[in-house]
């Protein structure tokens, strides 16, 4: 188990690695022009060549790698030009051990941008995230309860229904009519939940809500199929026929055979989640890490992309780690190797 | 258990899909041998299903017809017709229900006063043309590789498995996002012509690139359990050739899994080239999809609350239709999926 | 133009338009000159209240020598950064409103007989935030930093071409900025300080100077141990009547600014400092930003914006809420080039202008609430603005003109033509599928080429081989004059180089035109530079060096709270800060 543990850790190390070349290549090597929004919408040729040299985009991508890397491991100062830093010491931003790069379009650290956008987004997909567990478990096991009656096909059709409806199209539906037409909630907006719980609650509802109803719908057809094959298995039976009340069956035996896989499925959910619902952020205007990296993408800020697609994606590499640990705890059937 | 995230909001494992969680609880289960008639005996019995075939053909032959009715002229998704607009009100349609008449019975479009019916078939032809390719190319790169890799072993499988970690920890609706710039320009450059053609093939593209590894996986675990079976070690004695056993005596087994995939890959896609387009990428106007349409609609939701709510259930109802048919197809296949 | 609808260009096209200087145009559109179009009255205030600024586009910077869109370049003038000279407040007259006035100089500068070197003497009493005067070492660092284009960044940058500094060998000024102080010594001999009394010298002639220090901010004052380079991007340090709140500003929400204590009212008569806070809530979508206007819900009493309503949300405006609408002419204007490496043949040119259909463009943008059609490239609100009768009727759209010009043109038709245009909004999509519909019935056949302006659009139009026909350009000027509409889009010396045509995208170059240009520039009575300037139009006409399209309009809703609400020239037809109020100062 523990060298299961420390081989997936460094594969996932390893991982990381390509994928950091694997990005810097297919943006740094593959972009034109990333230098024009720096430079202003009346730029002339002179200038975007200065524009250029300043954002370091003139160098071969090997090379902004091998400084991405290095800074990284060892820290890194910034701005990059060294005759600039000596000479105008007050300019330089220190980046430490762990530095993802500097993004221009901000000016500021990447890592100090995620980590101010991050708490938004995690509040963001906690929030969605007891929603459509508790929704999903709750409307689930009350569909198999009731197969095949009214109550059943309206659950499950609903939540279809909820699902295939696009996410932005539902969010400006809320946020259209539920909060500016109707004023039913405020305006959504996210405020500190150490500042004010009750705020932080009522500003995130809508797009909670919103970002839970994508994945609603699974998780209620998933609790509902997974209550009917448990329902099913020999052991409940058995409990049944030894004379247990459905609702102890129900509570106790299949209610714990449904909610393992639940939890270790949704917790893979909820780590891509972490990193920023680019939608449901843009509908809202939630500057989350979701909303950051689209800016980063409408600015061609590219070491702003790069640190949060390799944050986002060691995001899923350490929660797929972790599930599969999890299942292995859970499931002595399962071999780790 | 059978929705693909497909609203572009989930990153990283695509789970919705049993065989794979089977695959993660170590139990593979393959019912690839049932007959097909047995199969369409169970699907015909499903109500549901039977309606969801019935609108996803009807679907089907409108995005066949309409590039035809198109160029017969029964449908013009291009020409203006200001006239029919209200100069005063920021051209706004003249009359009921936003212009709506025997010509245009849903109504022009405010602002250049284009058939929104029009607009709509021939957008969702587009919509189901780009689903529908990427979806194949999807199928075949997932299975082209699951194959390879659950039948070689060895270093191409861990290989392939590289490969399939890799895909899956790229933040896919950023990659989606951003990676827009730099490979449109690339095409451009390499003669691809600007415009529709080139933001079409960059959704079929990056959607098939972030798409197969579910499907490499899971037609892997089918090849590992078949290659097991006795027909296919028969083939080997028999002196087949490894290209043969591939495609002669693995593929017809891994259709049933293939289909239900495919059905539930469809409608993902359609959903994501609507939210791609919202976020800017895919085709652009005037050249109709129905995520642009939808786009344009978005802003009449007080004004026009029928032209903002049509494309949108037009998404859904694709969406709706071939998740159940999907369903359906599988519960046929493999009677045992608890529904 | 229009709404951003499509996100990803969203800001970039905003970007592309966003950038002006000028006032709010006429009304009229009749060719009768500029005046001002609004109503609008500054009448007595009470001091106090909150207000509220809900934007799409967020600032790209608090940094005045970075600072480069029209409406930020107001603000910052008008709450924090005072300069030499200013635009009056609460004018929408167009050219009393764009007069210099003295802000921080005790006059509107003086100049040599050929303008080529300008002082300014300083007043004695403005103080930065920390109650430190400013001085004329803060007036000179300022422009210096300018020429730091490593680290100053988006700003106007091409000032430096004008200020008297020798050029190295890559034609760059070898003034390097203050940072690395490379070449120090020529810029202390192009600015000097001479006690309160700063000096510019330039190159060449320069009579608009003081216009181009009202207009940006590239000219005002900024403390050096305030300096952090890149890293104050979005730092404020003021000397106005505001100052950013302790919070400082969030580079995706916006912030704060409260009164500062160090500024004196009594002193300084162009801000009226009203209100007692200022909130920006930015990187809102705009429909939601007049979705909430309409609605006038809370804090949104107080809140105006400087987006426009889309064409979608026209039906809202009636009743009370019309009362708080305004819709008048932008400094923005729309045109087209033919380009001339491609379309030698003058008929064919002239059929394209006939064809154009600008009544159709401008529906599909929404009708005359979003755009009235236009007949020169030149803004009707800059002074010297003439109707170009060459271009014949305000709608265009003459198919059967078109027609027979293209039946002389000998031409096999369909006449094939490529439209290059950047992609911003549906509008911007629905308006050149217009033009597309009239010049195809004409004979063309146009293929639309809708690109990313935040990229693909400037690489294919400014690459001198592009296989563009025809291209759309948009422009607002730096500063109220035709001298700085005309040669930067049609002087091919200063744009036509082997790898680029800089902005003259129909890579036009005609010696004549240039020659004209040169005399234009010259003239320093304006009344004749003017007539001169009218005359170029007029010989770019005639060549179809181009063609006009349309003037952007604003139509701007505002909360009910506010009073003095007031489109001002000198603030490109944004809110002018310096006069709005809260109704009974919020109490």
């Amino acid at each position: 188990m523990f060298a299961y543990t420390i081989r997936r850790v460094i594969s996932g190390i390893l991982l990381l690695v390509v994928m950091s070349v694997v990005t810097f290549y297919l943006f740094y090597a593959s972009s034109s022009t990333p230098e024009r929004f720096a430079c202003g919408p009346k730029c002339t040729p002179t200038q975007l060549d200065t524009t250029k040299r300043a954002l370091g985009y003139d160098e071969p991508t090997i090379v902004q790698w091998g400084k991405f890397a290095k800074g990284f491991v060892a820290g890194r100062e910034f701005p990059d030009d060294e005759k600039l830093r000596k000479a105008a010491p007050e300019q330089v931003v220190e980046c430490p051990r762990g530095c993802l790069g500097y993004s221009y379009g901000y000016s500021k650290p990447v890592n100090t941008l995620i980590k101010d956008k991050l708490p938004i987004s995690v509040s963001l997909a906690i929030s969605a995230f007891v929603i459509w567990i508790a929704g999903g478990v709750l409307l689930g096991i009350t569909a198999a309860l009731f197969k095949g009656r009214l109550i059943d096909k309206a659950i499950v059709g609903l939540s279809l229904l909820a699902f295939a409806f696009p996410t932005f199209f539902i969010g400006l539906l809320l946020l259209k009519f539920v909060a500016i037409r109707w004023g039913i909630v405020e305006l959504p907006k996210y405020s500190d939940f150490t500042d004010n719980p009750f705020l932080w609650v009522s500003g995130l509802i809508l797009p909670a809500i919103t970002l839970a109803l994508v994945y609603m719908a699974g998780y209620i057809r998933m609790t509902r199929a997974f209550v009917l094959e448990t329902m099913s298995e020999d052991y409940i039976r058995t409990a049944r026929a030894k004379g247990l009340t459905r609702r102890v069956v129900i509570g106790k035996h299949t209610l714990r055979a449904v909610l393992t896989p639940l939890v270790t499925l949704s917790g893979l959910d909820l780590a891509g989640l972490l990193g920023g619902a680019i939608i449901t952020e843009t509908v809202f205007n939630f500057n989350g890490v979701g909303k950051l990296s689209f800016t980063a993408v409408q600015r061609y800020d590219l070491p702003l992309i790069v640190g949060i697609v390799l944050l986002l994606a060691s995001f899923v590499i350490v929660a797929n780690i972790v599930v599969d640990l999890l299942y292995a705890v859970i499931d002595p059937r399962v071999r780790l190797g | 258990m059978t929705l693909t995230a497909s609203n572009l909001e989930s990153h990283g494992d695509d789970h919705f899909v049993d065989a794979e969680e089977d695959e993660r609880s170590g139990k593979v289960d393959v019912e690839g041998r049932s007959p097909l008639r047995l199969a369409w005996a169970r699907f015909r019995k499903d109500k549901l299903s039977m309606a969801a075939l019935v609108v996803t053909t009807l679907f089907a032959l409108m995005a066949i017809s309409s590039p035809i009715l198109k160029r017969l002229g029964v449908i013009d998704p291009y020409t203006p017709h200001q006239d029919l607009l209200d100069y005063a009100t920021g051209n706004y349609p003249k009359g009921f229900g936003g212009g709506m008449s025997w010509s245009h019975p849903l109504g022009v479009e405010p602002g250049l006063g284009r058939d929104v019916l029009s607009r709509l078939m021939y957008g969702a032809t587009l919509s189901l043309t780009i689903a529908l390719s990427a979806a194949l190319i999807t199928v075949a790169i997932g299975t082209i590789l699951g194959i390879i890799a659950g039948f070689t072993g060895g270093i191409v499988d861990s290989a392939v498995g590289r490969l399939i970690d890799l895909t899956l920890s790229f933040p896919a609706t950023l990659m989606l996002l951003a990676l827009s710039g730099v490979v449109v320009d690339r095409m451009t450059d390499l003669g691809v012509p600007a415009g529709a053609t080139v933001n079409g093939l960059y959704i079929v593209i990056v959607l098939s690139a972030f798409g197969w590894p579910p499907i490499a996986r899971l037609i892997r675990g089918q090849v590992l359990s078949i290659r097991e079976r006795e027909f296919v070690d028969a083939a080997i004695l028999m002196g087949a050739s490894r290209r043969r056993i591939y495609f002669k005596e693995i593929l017809p087994n891994l259709w049933a899994p293939l289909l239900v995939y495919f059905t539930l890959l469809m409608p993902a896609y359609v959903s994501a080239e609507a939210a791609l387009s919202y976020l800017g990428v895919g085709i652009k106007n005037p050249t109709p999809t129905l995520g642009n349409v939808l786009g344009g609609a978005l802003e009449y939701a007080y004004t026009d609350f029928f032209f903002f709510f049509v494309p949108a259930a037009v998404i859904a109802a694709i969406v709706i239709s071939f998740n159940l048919l999907g369903d359906g197809a599988r519960d046929a296949l493999d009677p045992k999926a608890g529904r | 133009m229009g709404t951003n609808r499509k996100r990803l260009v969203a800001a970039a096209a905003s970007m592309v338009v966003a950038v002006s200087l000028a006032g709010c145009g006429g009304d009229s559109g009749d060719g009768s000159g500029p005046k001002g179009q609004t109503d609008q009255e500054v009448t007595e205030a009470t001091k106090g209240g909150a207000v509220f600024s809900l934007e799409t586009a967020v600032t790209q910077a608090w940094d005045p020598q970075r600072t480069y869109t029209g409406r930020d370049l107001s603000n910052q003038s008008r709450l924090v950064y005072r300069s030499l000279v200013d635009f009056p407040k609460g004018v929408t007259d167009n050219i009393e409103g764009q007069t210099p006035i003295p802000d921080l100089a005790t006059d509107t500068g003086q100049s040599n007989e050929d303008a080529t070197e300008w002082s300014f003497t300083l007043k004695d009493g403005p103080k930065w935030q920390d109650g430190k005067p400013v001085t004329c070492e803060d007036l000179k660092y300022g422009v210096s930093r300018t020429f730091a284009t490593d680290v100053i960044t988006g700003g106007p940058n091409y000032i430096i071409g004008y200020l008297d500094v020798p050029q190295d060998a890559d034609g760059q000024p070898v003034y390097k900025g203050p940072y690395t102080g490379e070449g120090q010594d020529a810029f202390d001999q192009a600015v000097t300080c001479d006690g309160n009394t700063i000096t510019y010298r330039f190159k060449k002639p320069w009579p608009d100077f003081p216009y181009a220090v009202a207009a940006l901010r590239s000219f005002d004052p900024y403390r050096a141990d305030q300096d952090k380079g890149d890293k104050s991007k979005l730092s404020v340090f003021s000397n106005g009547p505001y100052m950013l709140d302790e919070k400082g500003w969030n580079e995706d929400s916006g912030g704060t600014f409260v009164r500062n204590p160090e500024w004196d009212a009594s002193e300084d008569t162009n801000r009226d400092a009203n209100f007692d806070t200022i909130t920006f809530e930015i990187g809102i979508e705009t429909e939601v930003i007049i979705d909430r206007l309409i609605a006038d819900e809370g804090n949104d009493k107080f809140a105006f914006t400087s987006r426009s309503v889309t064409p979608a949300q026209y039906p809202q405006i009636t009743g009370d809420v019309e009362a708080r609408a305004v819709n008048f002419e932008s400094p923005f204007s729309n045109y087209l080039v033919p380009n001339f490496n491609r379309l030698t043949n003058l008929k064919v040119r002239q059929a394209l202008a006939a064809a154009t259909n600008r009544a159709a463009y401008v529906g599909a943008l929404g009708g005359d609430k979003a755009s009235a059609p236009s007949l020169s490239i030149v803004n009707p609100s800059t002074p010297g603005y003439v109707a170009n009768p060459n271009f014949g009727k305000a709608e265009g759209g003459d198919v059967e003109g078109a027609k027979a010009l293209l039946e002389e043109s000998g031409e096999t038709l369909p006449y094939p033509i490529k439209l290059t245009y950047p992609i911003g909004s549906d509008a911007t999509d629905k308006a050149f599928a217009a033009l597309k519909a009239t010049y195809d019935e004409a004979g063309f056949d146009v293929t639309l080429d809708g690109l990313d302006p935040s990229g693909p659009y400037y690489e294919q139009i400014q690459k001198p081989g592009s296989d563009s026909d025809l291209i759309w350009g948009g422009w607002g000027s730096d500063w109220p004059s035709v001298s700085t509409v005309i040669p930067p889009l049609f002087d091919s010396r200063v744009n036509i180089t082997k790898a680029s045509n800089g902005q003259d995208y129909g890579n036009y170059a005609s010696d004549e035109v240039n020659a004209a240009i040169d005399a234009a520039a010259a003239e320093t009575d304006i009344d004749k530079a003017n007539e001169m300037w009218s005359e170029v139009d007029n010989m770019l006409a005639e060549d179809v060096a181009y063609i006009p399209l349309d003037t952007t309009k604003f139509y701007f809703l505002h909360g009910s709270g506010l009073e003095n609400y007031v489109n001002s020239a000198g603030t490109n037809g944004y809110t002018d800060l310096g006069v709005l109020s809260v109704v009974d100062g919020g109490k």
